[in-house]
């Protein structure tokens, strides 16, 4: 599975759902398909499963995807039980897992080219519906049920490590431009201030 | 702390608008927790670790919420990375409540923690995260406050330290 195609199909098919992505080609990627203002860019590894519990918690009438890698989730492990306890339904966590740190240029191989299975990590804590897709057409299933259906997701698509993101040009929207373009998009979707203080 | 104190705490988060609080619970301002829980203000967010608490309260601070991280001081070392990453970096607000243990003030000062409370200050000056330390439970609604006004202006996580009165044994 190529996560690019992944993303082919799923930007359009995106509302007002908010996006959550974390660092690795994932962002670039979904950044060069994807310029919704309901789009949150981190730039960070191990934020992003965080970040999007929050605005679940924060926003439980709105859907929360997030775009998580295999290094990233593995960075931050312990999000895993917390986000099971808390359980939010409004909440769908996509893991593209190339089995491999590929910013290093060198695809140094992570923890699940070997013997660790993050949807069976998920599972045991605690997170029911955990599952691992390999083929465009199951991840479509998983895109699908996440758009329209309530209950949290966590699925993780195994994909060939590419570099395609190489090719794509990079975005000059910087991190506060980001944070900014989200906060006033909220601000205006949920009729309230978020940002406090008047200059 | 004792129950009046943490009572007062309490009132003082809630008057100052925080409504949201992850936190990894510790045993010098434990006594807030219940009183927290019991109160329908605050969404209180148990979590595993400081460095998602931070997370979490920032994905919370962005949608709208006036979001709190309630953590022991050993907490700070943890969530560096993350206070620096999504707090600094990207500039949200959020008010960090920290015990200050191992702090020359701390009254359960032992030889298992004054290595963390001589090292906090440089740690927070290192972040660039504004911070005050809070011995006694005198004002503490305008200290609070102050906080909370500050972490708003700045956009980004400020540091309330709580030690002295704050760590005494209930």
């Amino acid at each position: 599975m190529i996560r690019y195609e992944c993303f082919e199909w799923l930007a359009p098919l995106m509302t007002d759902q908010l996006v959550v992505t974390s660092l690795s080609g994932q962002r670039v990627e979904w950044g060069h398909l994807s310029k919704r203002e309901a789009d949150l860019n981190l730039g960070s590894m191990g934020n992003a499963l965080a970040v999007g519990i929050g605005l679940a918690l924060a926003l439980p009438q709105r859907k929360v995807f997030v775009f998580e890698s295999d290094g990233s989730v593995l960075l931050s492990l312990f999000n895993l039980p917390t986000l099971a306890n808390l359980n939010p339904p409004n909440m769908a966590v996509f893991v593209f897992d190339n089995q491999a740190y590929s910013g290093t240029r060198i695809s140094y191989p992570s923890a699940t080219a070997g013997k660790t299975d993050l949807a069976a990590v998920a599972k045991g804590s605690g997170i029911e519906h955990s599952v691992t897709v390999s083929a465009l057409a199951d991840f479509k299933k998983e895109a699908t049920a996440a758009l329209h259906d309530g209950g949290l997701r966590f699925v993780v698509c195994k994909i060939e490590e590419s570099v395609g993101h190489r090719n794509i040009t990079r975005s000059d929207v910087d991190l506060l431009e980001t944070k900014y373009r989200f906060v006033r998009y909220l601000e205006r979707t949920e009729g309230k201030p978020i940002f406090q203080g008047r200059g | 702390m004792k129950a009046e104190l943490a009572n007062r705490m309490v009132v003082a988060l809630k008057n100052s608008g925080i409504d949201f609080i992850s936190h990894v619970p510790e045993t010098r301002l434990s006594e807030m927790l219940p009183l927290l829980k019991a109160d329908d203000t605050f969404m209180l967010v148990p979590v595993a670790s400081e460095a998602e608490a931070v997370g979490i309260a920032a994905g919370a601070a962005l949608a709208g919420k006036r979001a709190a991280v309630y953590m022991e001081g050993t907490g700070v070392f943890v969530s560096a990375y993350n206070l620096l990453t999504v707090g600094i970096r990207y500039g949200v607000p959020m008010l960090l409540l920290v015990s200050y243990i191992g702090s020359v003030e701390d009254q359960r000062n032992t030889f298992l923690y004054s290595q963390y409370g001589c090292r906090m200050i440089p740690q927070l000056e290192a972040l660039g995260i504004e911070y005050r330390i809070i011995e006694d439970g005198g004002n503490i609604g305008a200290k609070v406050s102050n906080a909370v006004r500050a972490m708003h202006a700045l956009k980004q996580p400020v540091a309330l330290l709580f030690t002295g009165e704050f760590t005494e044994a209930q």
